[in-house]
């Protein structure tokens, strides 16, 4: 019997241990009178390696531990490490002359640390998922060292010496320095520290060297800890000392962490929204996403082909009580490809330097010019009866997406008369099969901006590039080379991208639907905290706490 | 039993190479492939497809990754570029596996307890409570738990963290949540099973040789009874201390369970293969342990018996 009571005891006590032990894996951290700014995300970074970044989150964190060759905070140009540039007339040359500045292990940074890190971007053997980059900003020879026809030595960037850097690009583009400050695949990399790790360079905080205001001192256990870097050329303006990013996968979750004071920004969910929009904190920002539906001109379906059967769908739309059905009305419906936030003509944006809705689809739909355009393209294809066309939508099967595939459906059969099939595949399939092999009728996607130019959106329908249609129209091509050949009038070339865009509207090349925008709660105690559409979203750089 | 164990130690090896090959041919007839970001162009896709080798034929790569796996190597990540699944499997099931430890802990002391309660006090209000608690523990689906317990000790009363894993206070919400449906199963299953060993000739020999209640249920009845329970314990640990992807999505626990569900629908072929593998040893095992711990209980169990 005592044998067995000192059994029991001791289970007993095993369990309080297993129950009550305190040591997790984690640990706690803890700051006292620094500036400190705690935040989450919902995208849990891919990589720190700034080669192979290849998402907003990525960007985001690389923007703040490396330096291009400019900063680009919130679309403002600054100078980076350089400190000044020369462009030569054709604006296809560029000098740029780098100012003393110096990695976080004090080793001074060189020209050609950018000359490495470019070669490596485009190396079809390190593969880096955001080798097209160099090439829709027109480095010379970018796409030839990409496919392995030339060698690295050849792609258009040479370092002078230590402190001179010359890039060279095939056409001229004004975008350059704006892309420069905020690409961060475009920020320097040390090649012996690189050479150093191999494949686990930057696969934790330590295996890696920085150059930007903040250097990466933890990357465990989902949260990324950012300390001031004092080695960084600028660090005197840089007012925080310490950021912490939580990866947390639910919104409600973080929400919950946000309003007991443990995170100072938080991205709300679409479903909440409303509980939070009349509130201080709460922000919205355009993330310069524009969704809409791509179309394959080449399916089987011979309805695609026809221009006028494109243009009735367009028509059919009202996109205004799509927004509100599918989107609960969170997001701004969208008539046109370029998403209005982009620079545009002497200062104004985009979206107010060209009035959309004079060239653009009707926000509201037009059901009877739609079906004009309908009994035109049944004509041209010789079909009597509405009901005998039958089209397939594909999309993934998000539930977010089921809802927009629907609404579109019943648009379009109650305006047409038509019949809908919606297809719905998984996101590796639609991103990995559907769309790279054209296997669709008409499919939901969308676009976010690689850089602020309307040709980040327009260069998807040209008729060489096929990403994700096999659209090709010679008229629209013929527009955006002419735009391209304009070196020294930027109004000018704008206006031809513009007109482009109109091609691609009165064509029927796609059809249009919305422009997010991503709603937030930010403490007010955080300042300076500057929001983006473009490859960034949110930027914290040179944020500061208010005492 | 030492013929018995090695023929399931042998059972177990072979088991797990069927499992990679299975899985390693299953995972590429998944439609989509491994690249699914979006802004990928074509040409960046076919120097990711020669990058990953994926341009041999599938047998080279088979062989190929079982050389790999031969010296405990489950290749890079394909989402998490620059990381291992080693180092990833390294890095969060530590979590999943504090998590899930606390959670069977508390899951068996206090289902067992239940469950042996219930019985002896059939049809009281005790056995009532306890069966309350094992539906509702079956019924009510974690994540729903996961949520009301954040809400009522987290928001409400604020007594409790609502997430994050970074002390002891932090592991009680989520841990608890974790345990609820095995607690209830493993009562329902104890009571069940202590309530047909009741009615057997030899607990009713027992009592009529006079000895005590406590000692009958104890030493008669309990170890008895628990076989069912110690059945389902096998898969349950395994799948418990492997990351539950719903608790830890709840409470922003770095655990396993997301890059589990995550790998699939990425189709991050060589996060699949290990995580599956990685899993499928830890069930594997924990199977081997239950079917030897089942020959010590039950010596009728015992292949290998003289």
């Amino acid at each position: 019997m005592k044998k067995r009571l000192l059994a029991l005891a001791m289970v007993a006590a095993l369990i309080i241990a297993t129950l009550a032990s305190c040591s997790t894996p984690g640990g706690d951290s803890s700051s006292g009178g620094e500036k400190v700014f705690r935040y989450a995300t919902n995208t849990e970074p891919t990589t720190f390696d700034l080669t192979k970044g290849n998402s907003i989150g990525d960007n985001e964190i690389q923007h703040a531990i490396s330096e291009g060759l400019t900063r680009n905070t919130g679309g403002n140009v600054t100078p980076g490490i350089a400190e000044s540039w020369d462009i030569s007339e054709d604006g296809c040359v560029y000098t740029f002359h780098l100012r003393d500045a110096n990695w976080s292990d004090g080793q001074p940074i060189k020209a050609q640390d950018f000359v490495y890190s470019w070669q490596r971007l485009v190396d079809p053997a390190v593969s880096s998922p955001y080798a097209w980059y160099l090439d829709t900003i027109g480095v010379k020879n970018a796409a030839g060292v990409n496919s392995g026809e030339l060698k690295p030595e050849e792609l258009g960037i040479k370092a002078i010496d230590d402190k001179t850097l010359e890039i060279t690009l095939d056409r001229p583009m004004a975008v350059l320095l704006s892309a420069l400050g905020m690409q961060s695949n475009l920020n320097p990399l040390r090649q012996d520290i690189v050479e150093q790790y191999g494949d686990e360079f930057a696969a934790t905080a330590d295996k890696n060297v920085y150059s930007g205001p903040f250097v990466l001192t933890s990357t465990e256990n989902n949260l990324y800890v950012f300390e001031k870097n004092p080695e960084f050329w600028d660090a005197d303006n840089i007012k925080l000392d310490r950021v912490e990013l939580n990866y947390i996968e639910k919104a409600d979750t973080a929400l919950g962490l946000y309003e007991s004071g443990e995170l100072d920004y938080v991205r709300l969910d679409n479903a909440v929204v409303e509980n939070y929009k009349d509130n201080d904190d709460y922000g919205i920002y355009l993330n310069g996403n524009v969704d809409y539906c791509y179309i394959n001109p080449n399916s089987d379906n011979p309805v695609w082909a026809n221009k006028n059967f494109r243009l009735a769908l367009n028509y059919a739309l009202n996109r205004v009580e799509y927004n509100q059905l599918a989107n609960s009305g969170l997001y701004n419906p969208y008539n046109a490809l370029c998403f209005p936030g982009l620079t545009g003509k002497g200062g104004k944006t985009y979206g107010e330097t060209y009035d959309v809705n004079s060239y653009a689809y009707p926000m509201e739909g037009d059901v009877e010019k739609a079906q004009a355009y309908l009994a035109d393209a049944m004509k041209e294809l010789g079909i009597a009866n509405a009901s005998d066309i039958e089209i397939e939508f594909v999309t993934t099967d998000a539930e977010s997406n089921k809802k927009i595939a629907e609404v579109l459906q019943e648009q379009w059969q109650n305006a047409l008369g038509i019949k809908v099939n919606i297809r719905q595949v998984t996101y590796a399939d639609i991103y990995g099969e559907v769309y790279p092999k054209f296997d669709y009728e008409i499919g939901y996607a969308g676009w976010g901006p690689d850089y602020d130019d309307p040709t980040t959106y327009l260069n998807l329908f040209r008729s060489d590039v096929n990403w994700y249609t096999p659209y090709g129209n010679p008229d629209f091509d013929a527009k955006l080379d002419a735009a391209q050949a304009i070196t020294d009038d930027p109004d000018a070339r704008m206006d031809l991208l513009n007109e482009a865009e109109q091609i691609l509207i009165e064509d029927g090349a796609w059809v249009p639907l919305q422009a997010r925008n991503q709603s937030y709660l930010l403490s007010p105690k955080m300042k300076d905290v500057t929001f983006y559409s473009f490859s960034i979203n949110i930027d914290w750089a040179y944020a500061d706490v208010a005492e | 039993m030492t013929k018995y164990v090695i023929k399931r130690v042998i059972a177990a090896i072979l088991t797990l190479w069927a499992l990679i090959t299975i899985v390693f041919f299953l995972v590429r007839l998944m439609p989509g492939e491994p690249f699914t970001n979006p802004k990928l162009s074509p040409q960046v896709i076919e120097n990711m497809t020669k990058y990953y080798g994926f341009d041999k034929p599938l047998i080279v790569q088979y062989f190929q990754y079982l050389g790999n796996l031969l010296h405990g190597n489950f290749g890079f990540s394909m989402k998490y570029t620059n990381k291992t699944v080693n180092y990833i499997i390294g890095q969060t099931f530590p979590f999943s596996a504090d998590l899930g430890l606390r959670a069977l802990t508390l899951a068996i002391s206090f289902g067992l307890v239940l469950g042996i309660l219930a019985a002896r006090k059939r049809g009281t209000k005790i056995d009532f409570v306890c069966v309350l608690i094992a539906i509702i523990g079956t019924s009510i689906p974690d994540f729903i738990m996961g949520a009301l317990l954040q809400y009522f000790f987290g928001i409400k009363w604020g007594l409790l963290p609502i997430a994050l894993y970074k002390g002891f206070k932090y592991t009680i919400l989520p841990a608890t949540a974790l345990a609820f449906y095995t607690l209830a199963s493993v009562s329902r299953i104890m009571r069940a099973s202590m309530l047909e060993v009741t009615s057997q000739d030899y607990i009713k020999t027992a009592r009529s040789k006079g000895l005590s209640e406590l000692r009958i249920t104890v030493k008669h009845q309990i170890r008895n009874a628990i076989m069912p329970v110690m059945t389902i314990l096998g898969p349950t640990v395994a799948a418990v201390l492997t990351g539950t992807f719903v608790i830890e999505a709840i409470f922003a626990i770095p655990g396993m369970g997301k890059y589990y569900v995550e790998s699939v629908n990425n189709n991050d072929y060589s996060m699949i293969l290990g995580m599956t593998l990685f899993y499928g040893i830890f069930l594997v095992t924990a199977n081997l342990i239950v079917d030897i711990l089942y020959g010590v209980a039950d010596p009728r169990v015992r292949i290998g018996k003289k």
